[in-house]
C-alpha cells in the first residue's frame, strides 16, 4: 500500500524537504507500453484451451502423415494383397492385428491408403488454400486500392461470382484430363472470390486512413503503400482465410470425387476413400471402410474450421484485454 | 446564507483494472465532496482516470474494472457496495444521469428521437401514451429544438451534432435526475455549439435544480461553468477549490503546469510554459508523489512519500508537500503570478 | 526593405466532390498568398473548407478551378514526374490524430525514413541513418527510439515523430492540420514551441490550419477566416483579433471561453446569425477595408 501517512509531523526526516535534482531527460525515457501484437495474439489464442487441443491434434496428425510411410512394417497403399491360404485377393478383409483398418473391395490395405489419402488431401488443401489467398490477397488489394480500376474488377468480379462453381469445376475437368494438378487448378480459378472480396472491403475501410494520407504525400508508390502499410493489418484475416481454405478445398475434392470428377482411382485420396466406403455402406460388416476415411476427414474440418475463427477473433486487437 | 450540502461523498476511492493479466490501478484513493446545485468541474489530461471515477457513480465500469475500497456515499447509501444491476437501476438515470462526449454514438440510429426520449419519460416519470408524448414536445422545447412536433419522428442522423447533443441532454434531463455527470459534452462540438449548449445546460441546472459534474480538459469551459474545480493527476485529485482558488491561487506544480501551457498566456515570440515527460504508468505502484519525475520544483520527499491533502482555505485544499510547513519557499512560475495580475483585478 | 517573397499563392481556388448531379463545393474561389517565413492561420469551423484547401495544395485533392502556385510555378491539376517530385520535397504536411497517422506495424526508423526512401534523397545508409537521427534530435526526441514501434510512445511524441518525419525532407512549406487539437493541453504548449523553434531556425513556413482561435493567436503572423468554403476576413493576427471586421469573425471570437472565471461568468455571448448576413451572395466583393486586412463583403 501506498505510503499515506496520518501524522504528517512525526517520523519524517527533516532534509527530506529539499529541492530535488531534476533531470528532463529522465521524464521522457518514461516507457508506455509493452503492447506486443502478436504476443497478446497468441495469449487469447492459448485461453482458447478447445482450439488449443485442436491445434496439438492437428500438428500430430500431420507428424504422423509424414512419418508413417517409414515406420517399419507399414503396407503400401496401392498393392493388392494376396490371402496367404488361398492365393486369393484379400477382399474386404475386417480389421485385425495385420491389418489394422482392414482391406477394401479389391485387397488393398486400408491403413495404408488412408495415411496416403490423407497426405494427398492435405496437399490439395494446403496448395489451393495458399494460391487461392495469394491471387485472393493480390487481386483483392488492387481492387481495394487503385480507384481508377474499382469498377473494372467489380465487374469482372461480378461476372465470376455468377457462374455456379460447380459448372466450371465440371467443364475445366472435362476439358483437361483429371489429375492432380487439374484438380488444382479448377479449384484455385473458383476459390480466389471470396478471399479477394474480404481483403478488399477491409482495404477499402483502411485505405483513407490518415497514415495512408500521410504516405501518399511522401510520395510511397502504390505497391509499397499496400505491402507496407495495409497487408500488415490483414495478415490475422489472412490466415484465418487459409486455415479456412484448406478444409474447403477437401470438402470440394470429396465432393468432385463423388460426382465423378475427381482424382484418378490410382492415386488414393480421402475422396476416393469415402467414395468406395459409400458404395458399400449398405452391409454392416463393411461399414469399417467409411468409417475411418469418414472420421479422419471430420477431424481435419472441424479442427481447421474452430482454430481458423479461434485464431481470427484472437488476432482482433479489440479482444486483446 | 445557508451551509452547502453534501450530497456525494466520496472517500479513499481505489479502482483496479484487469488488463492483459496485469492489474492496472485507475483511481488511486480519491476523495471528493459534492454540494446540491453546485457546477463542479473535474479537470485533468488523458489517462488521468476522470472518466473512470465518474462511471463508478453509475457502476458502468468495464467488466474487468472493480472497485478495490473506499466509499461512496450517497443519501446515506455506500454506492461502492452496490454489485447487482437491480441496485444500479434504482440510481441511473433517477438519480444520476450521464451526458457523454459523442452524441454521434450516443444516440440509437435505429430508432426516432421521440421514441429515444419517451422510453426514458415512460420509464422514469411513470407516463403513457398521448401524456408520455406531450412530456417528449415539452422536454424537447426546453433544450433548444425547434418545431419538436415535426422533430418527434425524425431519426438520428437527420440531426447535427449540436442537436444531438441536446437531445441526449433531453433523455438525461428526462430522467429528473439530482446529479447529473456531463463527460466532456462538447469536445466534438464547434466552438458556437459549444457555447450553446453550455448555456443549454447552465439553464436547465436552473430550472431543475440540478447538480452537475463538468469532466473536461478545456480550462475556458471550465471558468465558463464552475464553482468548484478538482484537478485529477493520475488517478488522485491533486487540488480541489473554487474556480477563482484554482485560477487565482493554485498551489500544485500540476495545476501551476496546466495554466501556464495555456496559448492565451503566451507571449509573441517566447516559448511556452511546458511539463516534459508522461504521466506514469499506471500499472506499477507508485512511490510518493506521482506528479514528482516531471516536477522541476520537486522535493525530496516527493519521491519517498506521499503527499497528504494540506488545507489552504476552508474551500481549498492540495496535495502537495510545499504546503508543509517545514517546506522551503518555493516560488510559483511568473505566468501563474502574471494571471492574477491581469485578471483577478476585473 | 524588399517585400518578402510569395511562396505560395491560391488564385480563385474551387474544390468540388460528388459528382454533376450532386455538386458539393467544399472551397469556393479562394484567394490568398502565404509569405515565405511567416505562419499563417487558416481557421473555420468543421465542414469550412479548411482542410480541403490543406490537402489540395499537397495534391491528395484534385481542384476543379483555379491555380496553386509554387514559387510562380503551378501545381495543381496534371504536372510532369520533376515538378511533382519536387513538391513532394519542398511541401509537407503534418495530421491532426497522432493515433492514426502513424504506420503502427512499422519502426519509427521506417516512418520517418520512407520520404527519403521515396525521393532517394541520400547516398548511403549512414547518411540516411544520420538524416534520420538529426530528425529525431530536432524534435526533441532521443536517436533510440528509432528502433520501436508507435505504441510505445504517448501522444505528444508520436506527434513529434510525425514532425520529424516532415523535417528529414527539407522542406520549404509545412502544412499543419490541426497538429495539436488530437493532444493533451499541456503538450500543446511543447509542440507548439517545437513548431516556432524549428521555423527559426530551419527557416520554415507554415500554413496553420486550426479550429481553436486563441492558439492561433500565439502562433500565427497572420489570420485567414474560413466559413463555408469561403474566406471572410484576412489580416494580420493582432489586428483581426482587436478589430474583427466581418459577423462572423465577431461571432467567433465572442464564443470562445477565456480561462477567467471572474470574466467569464459575466459575458453576454454574442452568436453569429448567418441569416443576417448575406456573405455567399454572388455580389460579395473581397475588400481592402485597411492596409492588409481583407474583408468578403
Amino acid at each position: 500500500m501506498s505510503s499515506v501517512l496520518k501524522k504528517p509531523n512525526d517520523r519524517i526526516d527533516e532534509t527530506l524537504f529539499t529541492l530535488a535534482e531534476y533531470d528532463a531527460r529522465a521524464a521522457e525515457l518514461g516507457g508506455y507500453s509493452n503492447y506486443s501484437y502478436w504476443r497478446s495474439t497468441w495469449q487469447v489464442f492459448l485461453k482458447n484451451r478447445v482450439a488449443f487441443a485442436l491445434l496439438i491434434i492437428i500438428l500430430v496428425l500431420l507428424f504422423f502423415t509424414v512419418i508413417q510411410p517409414y515406420l517399419p512394417n507399414q503396407k503400401l497403399p496401392n498393392e493388392i494383397y494376396l490371402d496367404p491360404a488361398t492365393k486369393m485377393q484379400l477382399r474386404n478383409h475386417p480389421p485385425d492385428a495385420e491389418y489394422w483398418f482392414g482391406t477394401n473391395s479389391i485387397g488393398q490395405d486400408l491403413w495404408a491408403r488412408i495415411w496416403s489419402g490423407t497426405r494427398t488431401s492435405l496437399y490439395i488443401g494446403v496448395v489451393v488454400g495458399f494460391l487461392t489467398a495469394l491471387i485472393g490477397i493480390i487481386v483483392g488489394a488492387i481492387w481495394g486500392y487503385v480507384r481508377k480500376l474499382e469498377h473494372l474488377f467489380t465487374e469482372i468480379y461480378n461476372i465470376f461470382d455468377n457462374i455456379p462453381t460447380t459448372v466450371i469445376l465440371v467443364l475445366l475437368t472435362y476439358i483437361m484430363r483429371p489429375s492432380l494438378s487439374t484438380l488444382i487448378f479448377a479449384m484455385c480459378i473458383t476459390g480466389w472470390l471470396t478471399v479477394a472480396r474480404q481483403i478488399r472491403n477491409l482495404i477499402v475501410i483502411i485505405r483513407d486512413q490518415e497514415y495512408n494520407l500521410a504516405s501518399r504525400c511522401l510520395g510511397t508508390s502504390t505497391a509499397r503503400v499496400i505491402t507496407k502499410n495495409l497487408l500488415p493489418y490483414l495478415v490475422s484475416v489472412i490466415m484465418l482465410r487459409i486455415a479456412l481454405a484448406i478444409p474447403i478445398a477437401i470438402g470440394m475434392e470429396v465432393f468432385l470425387t463423388y460426382i465423378g470428377l475427381g482424382l484418378p482411382v490410382d492415386i488414393p485420396s480421402l475422396g476416393n476413400l469415402i467414395n468406395e466406403g459409400r458404395l458399400v455402406m449398405m452391409s454392416p460388416s463393411l461399414r469399417y471402410q467409411l468409417f475411418f476415411p469418414a472420421i479422419v476427414l471430420s477431424v481435419i474440418t472441424i479442427s481447421f474450421y474452430v482454430m481458423g475463427n479461434a485464431f481470427g477473433d484472437a488476432a482482433d486487437p479489440r479482444n486483446h484485454v | 446564507m445557508e451551509a452547502p450540502v453534501s450530497i456525494l461523498s466520496v472517500k479513499d476511492l481505489v479502482i483496479r483494472f484487469n488488463l492483459r493479466g496485469k492489474t492496472l490501478t485507475a483511481i488511486r484513493e480519491a476523495s471528493m465532496e459534492l454540494y446540491k446545485g453546485e457546477s463542479l468541474a473535474i479537470v485533468g489530461e488523458s489517462g488521468s482516470g476522470k472518466s473512470v471515477f465518474t462511471k463508478a457513480f453509475m457502476g458502468l465500469l468495464d467488466k474487468n474494472g472493480w472497485i478495490d475500497s473506499g466509499s461512496i456515499l450517497y443519501k446515506g447509501k455506500d454506492l461502492a457496495r452496490y454489485k447487482t444491476e437491480k441496485d444500479w437501476l434504482k440510481i441511473r438515470g433517477k438519480e444520476i444521469a450521464m451526458v457523454f462526449q459523442d452524441p454521434m454514438t450516443s444516440l440509437n440510429p435505429l430508432k426516432t428521437v421521440g421514441k429515444q426520449v419517451q422510453e426514458a419519460i415512460e420509464l422514469h416519470q411513470g407516463l403513457k401514451g398521448e401524456a408520455a408524448k406531450h412530456a417528449v414536445v415539452s422536454i424537447l422545447t426546453d433544450v433548444g429544438i425547434s418545431e419538436p412536433e415535426k422533430r418527434y419522428n425524425q431519426y438520428p442522423f437527420e440531426f447535427s451534432g449540436g442537436m444531438r447533443q441536446r437531445v441526449v441532454i433531453a433523455i438525461a434531463i428526462a430522467c429528473r435526475p439530482e446529479v447529473l455527470i456531463c463527460d466532456e459534452p462538447t469536445t466534438a462540438l464547434d466552438v458556437t455549439i459549444q457555447a450553446q449548449i453550455l448555456q443549454l445546460l447552465k439553464s436547465l441546472q436552473e430550472k431543475y435544480n440540478l447538480t452537475i459534474i463538468y469532466i473536461t480538459h478545456d480550462l475556458g469551459v471550465v471558468a465558463h461553468v464552475a464553482d468548484r474545480v478538482a484537478v485529477m493527476y493520475a488517478g488522485d485529485i491533486v487540488e480541489i477549490g473554487t474556480s477563482e482558488d484554482i485560477f487565482f491561487d493554485p498551489q500544485h506544480p500540476y495545476t501551476w503546469a496546466l495554466l501556464s501551457s495555456l496559448p492565451q498566456l503566451g507571449e509573441k515570440g517566447e516559448p511556452l510554459y511546458t511539463i516534459y515527460g508522461t504521466p506514469p504508468n499506471l500499472f506499477k505502484e507508485i512511490k510518493g508523489d506521482a506528479f514528482a519525475p516531471r516536477n522541476p520544483k520537486a522535493l525530496k520527499i516527493d519521491f519517498v512519500h506521499r503527499p497528504p491533502y494540506f488545507d489552504v482555505s476552508e474551500t481549498h485544499k492540495a496535495k502537495t508537500w510545499l504546503l508543509d510547513p517545514r517546506a522551503p519557499k518555493v516560488e510559483r512560475p511568473k505566468s501563474i503570478e502574471a494571471i492574477r495580475a491581469k485578471w483577478e483585478v476585473v | 526593405m524588399s517585400k518578402p517573397e510569395k511562396l505560395l499563392e491560391i488564385k480563385d481556388l474551387c474544390v468540388e466532390f460528388g459528382n454533376k448531379k450532386k455538386k458539393y463545393v467544399a472551397v469556393n474561389h479562394v484567394n490568398f498568398d502565404i509569405y515565405k517565413g511567416e505562419t499563417l492561420g487558416l481557421v473555420g469551423e468543421s465542414g469550412s473548407g479548411k482542410t480541403t484547401i490543406g490537402r489540395a495544395i499537397i495534391r491528395i485533392n484534385e481542384t476543379s478551378h483555379g491555380d496553386i502556385l509554387f514559387k510562380g510555378r503551378k501545381i495543381n491539376g496534371k504536372i510532369d514526374k520533376a515538378l511533382d517530385q519536387e513538391v513532394i520535397r519542398k511541401i509537407q504536411m503534418i495530421f491532426q490524430d497522432p493515433m492514426a497517422s502513424l504506420n503502427e506495424r512499422a519502426k519509427v526508423d521506417y516512418i520517418v525514413s520512407e520520404g527519403l526512401y521515396n525521393t532517394r534523397n541520400y547516398r548511403t545508409e549512414e547518411e540516411r541513418k544520420q538524416k534520420v537521427e538529426q530528425a529525431l534530435l530536432n524534435v526533441g526526441l532521443l536517436p533510440e527510439f528509432a528502433s520501436r514501434f508507435p505504441h510505445e510512445f504517448s501522444g505528444g511524441q508520436r506527434q513529434r515523430i510525425g514532425i520529424a518525419r516532415t523535417l528529414v525532407m527539407e522542406p520549404e512549406l509545412i502544412i499543419a492540420d490541426e497538429p495539436i487539437s488530437a493532444l493533451d493541453v499541456s503538450i500543446r504548449a511543447q509542440v507548439l514551441n517545437l513548431m516556432n523553434d524549428l521555423k527559426k531556425r530551419l527557416g520554415l513556413t507554415y500554413l496553420f490550419i486550426a479550429h481553436d482561435l486563441s492558439v492561433v493567436r500565439f502562433i500565427t503572423d497572420r489570420v485567414a477566416v474560413i466559413s463555408k468554403g469561403r474566406i471572410v476576413e484576412l489580416a494580420e493576427t493582432e489586428t483581426l483579433y482587436n478589430n474583427p471586421l466581418h459577423p462572423y469573425t465577431k461571432g467567433l471570437l465572442s464564443v470562445i471561453p477565456i480561462p477567467n472565471p471572474r470574466l467569464e461568468k459575466h459575458r453576454k455571448v454574442d452568436f453569429y446569425n448567418p441569416g443576417n448576413h448575406q456573405c455567399d451572395s454572388k455580389t460579395s466583393k473581397w475588400v481592402e477595408a485597411e492596409p492588409g486586412h481583407f474583408v468578403l463583403e
